[in-house]
């Protein structure tokens, strides 16, 4: 005989002043089944828990429902004092009288007469209920981590240090991400590169860490702590194994007139090239689409320079596939390309460019070494003209969000540009300066009050070429009154966006993403470095706009969350699975296309000479996610799910 | 030498030969309009077949006899396009080895038999793609498009009518190719999700999902209107939902014998419209 417990929270005010929980006690205490029904200001609270246990123990309940809030806030409180209490978890379930009544309804009455029908349909399932033991799976020990920015190196190097296995995945010839690019960095000043090899190199000499680059994720199958995933290498047509780095194939590449990438154009590269200096690995590879053998069939000078044989034309890509338990995606931003701007005339006016192309003219080891040339004629600018929020907080235009690091940079460019080219004059247009951060602020004052910024608050309307100068028209609205400069440069701080194909690779390891393609968190305030995906993790600038300290914290936040999942040699899965009749199922294969886990295999079933009698589906608990598609799918009913099988459904609907 | 006379012989070339173990027909019915069907393994029996334009029946459903297949030796049925849609349907299930099966094509039109050129299923892939793109025939049945111009309150209370005369005999189900589950939903009461009275609710329960069962699945072979005692129109039901698959996925029921059944696969162009 059933002998079910009902507990009405009153949840303070949020359920008792709508729903009359005397009434609703006293209707369930009537119920067939019901050993117990009572109400109480807060079940939740450790004497409301207490209460829930004693009376598990004095009747000796068979079933719990706790008339509360949305099971996503309690059940697991409340399935945990159930255990506890001797009771198998799996025999609570939450009946929500709070989000689904209470708060949506304003008649005492009626919502009270819809508690009742909600909580009436619960003691029926419950009393259908099984008992489930948690499903244990093991953990593979290695994570992989997806891009090799300074976000995705940091989350290596902490995994890696703590002794568990990395694999760093890199899709560009070098590690460094747009870190690499910088030149000195807020709000210290201090030397991006110089800060940022040290660290690339220690993550490719790590023996922990396993670094694939000029490689990308092809497909990512399986579940927490038992992923399995392909990588593509791509083929540089190096032999990294037989290549000593010396470059002497650079120096000979007859196709030199390449725009540099690493350079925003504004340098040139060879065919066969490493991004940069600094390259890690520093092995080049050959641009197909540029190199003279590829394009007409002659040439080779690389591979007859090449004292090591190193080069091969005919190297195909290849595919690694690896055994993975978390995974941390480090993907990165790119800047928006700011000619939807006609009247900036970024794209049209040379020297119009962006934050990013200013980072190279600034840099030491950049296309000018450093020196602040215009991109025209190579001059030096002695009257710059910045623009903030160039794409930033503009619905119409770019994008609704601020991008948080444009204010500080900017103010960086103008202290960069003040050292470098004395007596220079900055102005610069700004909508509000945002400088939240430790140091940030006395930064941006440095760039006013020392380094003599002029900051104009208002925006830019037209940027038109006139006598050899850059004519900006806008308007200083403290002053009220509209303003034009003649400038010899112009640079947007362009928004930060998600990378191109940000929402096409979500898709490939199963995230969420929000409008703008930037990776959705568990939850903004509380998992803010896990994705919704268990055993995915977000860090850097994949996730919204960053700048390198939070990048980094963020990415040994993750690390901790990845060790803390390595700490343990099984996980617990939820006993949520589907089962599969063999008597009755028809062999269709239907639910195994449906299956969007490809958790159901095809069984044979044998007889004792080993003849196939039977061919049927079945379900591999490990892979399975519980989501039921298959149960829906099934035409003769033989799929059920645990916890949620028919019988329960179809009591909890006759409930009503 | 007639097509009947022609698929004779060729019976008894495969039988006698020992190419097929049988061979699934029709043969003489009650009346002088009506087949029935015929299963024969003896050369001896071929003259009994017979082919006219009163071979109506999808012969298909027999192919998935418990156990008929499992030896793996061949089958040879006569089978209109219908039915060989069916068979690429059973073959994409996995219900059956499309190999195992020697196919007997034919076509009626007005009261004129042709034969269909082909042996295995994929021979005819033209054939039923000429279907699939063949015009909407321009007798489309006048009760049809009488339906399709109700008002959804009037239709609903039209298929009432027509189901309240079911009596749960399960013919049409017996009768259909796709209905070859091992336990039909209607058979399974923990828990009873249809009520097996006929009353309205349990009748609407039944011969809904029984549509839904076939959509995607239905070759409009008629088995099933056919064996209904009570004459609802249940070609009604399953042409509407084929069209309805046709025109939301480009969905044509037994195109090929690897077709992937509509409601469990997806494509990324899938139209969506559904989703709110
Ligand atoms: C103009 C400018 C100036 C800045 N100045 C400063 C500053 O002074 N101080 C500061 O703190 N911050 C600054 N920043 C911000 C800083 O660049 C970022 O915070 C930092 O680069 C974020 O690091 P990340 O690793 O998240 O992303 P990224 O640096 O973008 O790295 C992502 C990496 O992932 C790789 N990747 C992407 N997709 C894939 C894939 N599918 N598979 C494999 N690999 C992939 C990319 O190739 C890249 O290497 C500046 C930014 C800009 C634009
Ligand atoms: S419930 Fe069914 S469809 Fe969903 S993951 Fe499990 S086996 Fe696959
Ligand atoms: S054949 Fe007709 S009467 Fe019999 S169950 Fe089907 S619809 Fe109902
Ligand atoms: S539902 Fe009726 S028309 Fe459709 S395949 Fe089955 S028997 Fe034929
Ligand atoms: S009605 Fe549905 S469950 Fe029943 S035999 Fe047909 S397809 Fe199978």
């Amino acid at each position: 005989m059933a002998k079910i417990g009902v507990f009405i929270c009153h949840c303070g005010e949020n359920i008792g002043a709508k729903v009359d929980c005397t009434r609703l006690a006293a209707a369930m205490g009537e119920h067939p089944g019901v050993a117990v029904s009572v109400e109480y200001k807060y079940f939740c609270s450790d004497p409301g828990q207490e209460s829930v246990k004693r009376a598990i123990r004095e009747n000796n309940l068979t079933g719990v429902v706790v008339a509360a809030c949305s099971p996503r806030m309690h059940e697991a409180t409340f399935r945990k004092a159930c255990a506890e209490a001797g009771l198998n978890p799996y025999l609570c379930e939450i009946a929500n009288i709070r989000e689904q009544c209470s708060w949506v309804h304003t008649d005492n009455g009626q919502a009270t007469e819809k508690a009742m029908d909600i909580t009436r349909s619960m003691v029926e399932k419950v009393k259908r209920n099984n008992k489930l033991q948690p499903i244990e799976v093991p953990v593979t020990r290695r994570a992989l981590v997806i891009g090799g920015g300074i976000a995705g190196i940091q989350a290596a190097l902490d995994i890696a240090n703590a002794g568990q296995e990395v694999v760093l995945v890199e899709r560009e010839p070098s590690l460094g991400g747009h870190m690499a690019q910088l030149s000195e960095t807020f709000p210290t000043l201090d030397c991006s590169q110089c800060i940022m090899t040290p660290r690339m190199v220690e993550a490719a000499q790590h023996p922990k860490i396993r670094l694939l680059t000029y490689s990308e994720i092809e497909s990512v199958d399986g579940y927490i702590g038992n992923f399995s995933v392909r990588v593509r290498m791509k083929s540089r047509y190096v032999d990294i194994d037989k290549c000593t780095g010396c470059g002497d194939c650079i120096t000979k590449c007859p196709a030199k007139k390449i725009s540099s990438e690493f350079d925003c154009g504004l340098g040139k590269r060879t065919a066969i090239y490493t991004p940069f200096a600094q390259s890690v690995p520093n092995i080049p590879v050959i641009d197909k689409a540029n190199c003279i053998y590829f394009k007409n069939g002659k040439c080779k000078i690389c591979s007859k320079t090449c004292q090591c044989d190193a080069i091969d034309f005919a190297m195909p890509d290849t595919f690694v596939d690896l055994e993975i338990g978390a995974i941390v995606v480090a993907t990165g931003f790119q800047v928006q390309n700011n000619s939807m701007y006609g009247e900036y005339g970024y794209g049209t006016y040379p020297d119009v460019i962006n934050g990013l192309q200013f980072e190279r003219l600034a840099s030491a080891s950049g296309p000018t070494a450093g020196k602040i040339q215009r991109p025209s004629d190579g001059a030096e600018p002695q009257t710059v003209v910045f623009i903030q929020c160039a794409g930033s907080r503009d619905p119409s235009k770019g994008v609704r969000y601020c991008s948080k690091i444009c204010c500080m940079y900017t103010a960086k460019h103008a202290m960069l540009y003040a050292h470098k080219v004395h007596g220079g004059k900055t102005h610069i247009f700004y909508m509000d300066i945002r400088a939240a951060g430790k140091g940030y602020d006395e930064f941006s004052r440095r760039a006013i009050e020392e380094d003599e910024a002029a900051y104009l608050r208002g925006r830019v309307s037209k940027v038109w070429q006139e006598n050899g100068k850059l004519m900006v028209r806008g308007v200083d609205t403290l002053l009220g009154r509209p303003v034009e400069i003649a400038a010899d440069m112009v640079v947007l701080a362009t928004a930060i966006i998600s990378q191109p194909d940000a929402k096409e690779f979500a898709k490939t390891i199963g995230i969420g993403y929000d409008e703008y393609g930037f990776y959705n968190e568990a939850h903004l305030k509380l998992r803010p470095v896990e994705s919704s995906t268990a055993g995915v993790f977000l860090a850097g600038a994949c996730q919204s706009p960053k700048d390198i300290p939070d990048s980094v914290a963020q990415a040994s936040a993750t690390a901790s969350k990845v060790l803390a999942l390595f700490s343990k040699e099984m996980l617990e899965r939820e006993p949520v699975v589907a089962t599969n009749n063999e008597a009755t199922c028809a062999g269709c294969w239907g639910c195994v296309l449906a299956c969007p886990y490809n958790a159901i295999e095809q069984k044979d079933i044998l007889d004792r000479s080993g003849r196939v009698i039977k061919r049927v589906a079945s379900v591999n608990p490990g892979l399975c996610q519980g989501c039921g598609t298959c149960v829906t799918f099934c035409r003769s009913n033989s799929l059920d799910l645990a916890g949620f099988t028919e019988k329960q459904i179809f009591a909890e609907v006759m409930g009503l | 030498m007639s097509i009947e006379e022609q698929y004779r012989t060729r019976a008894k070339e495969l039988l006698s030969g020992g190419a097929v173990k049988m061979v699934i027909g029709y043969g003489k019915g009650t009346t002088p309009s009506r087949r029935r069907p015929l299963f024969i393994t003896s050369p001896d029996d071929v003259e009994r077949l017979m082919l006219d334009d009163a071979c109506i029946t999808n012969l298909s459903g027999y192919l998935v006899s418990e156990g008929l297949l499992s030896d793996e030796k061949r089958v040879a049925v006569f089978l209109r396009p219908e039915g060989i849609r069916a068979v690429n349907i059973l073959a994409a299930e996995s219900q059956l080895d499309a190999e195992q099966i020697v196919i007997f094509g034919f076509d009626v039109s007005g009261n004129e038999v042709q034969a269909l050129k082909g042996i295995h299923v994929e021979e005819f892939s033209d054939v039923i793609r000429s279907i699939k793109e063949g015009a909407p025939e321009a007798d489309e049945e006048e009760l049809f498009e009488k339906i399709e111009k109700m008002s959804p309150q009037e239709r609903f209370s039209f298929w009432q009518e027509e189901f309240a005369k079911c009596i749960k005999c399960y013919a049409c189900r017996q009768a259909c190719p796709m209905c070859y589950c091992r336990r039909c939903i209607v058979d399974s009461n923990q828990p009873q999700w249809i009520n097996t009275s006929s009353h309205s609710l349990g009748n609407f329960e039944w011969n809904i999902v029984r549509a839904f069962h076939l959509s995607g699945r239905c070759v409009e072979c008629g088995n099933c209107d056919r064996a209904c005692p009570v004459n609802i129109p249940l070609r009604l039901i399953n042409h509407r939902m084929a069209e309805e698959v046709l025109g939301a996925f480009d969905h044509f029921a037994g195109m090929s014998k690897t077709q992937e059944p509509v409601l469990a696969s997806f494509k990324k162009d899938d139209s969506e419209t559904f989703i709110l």
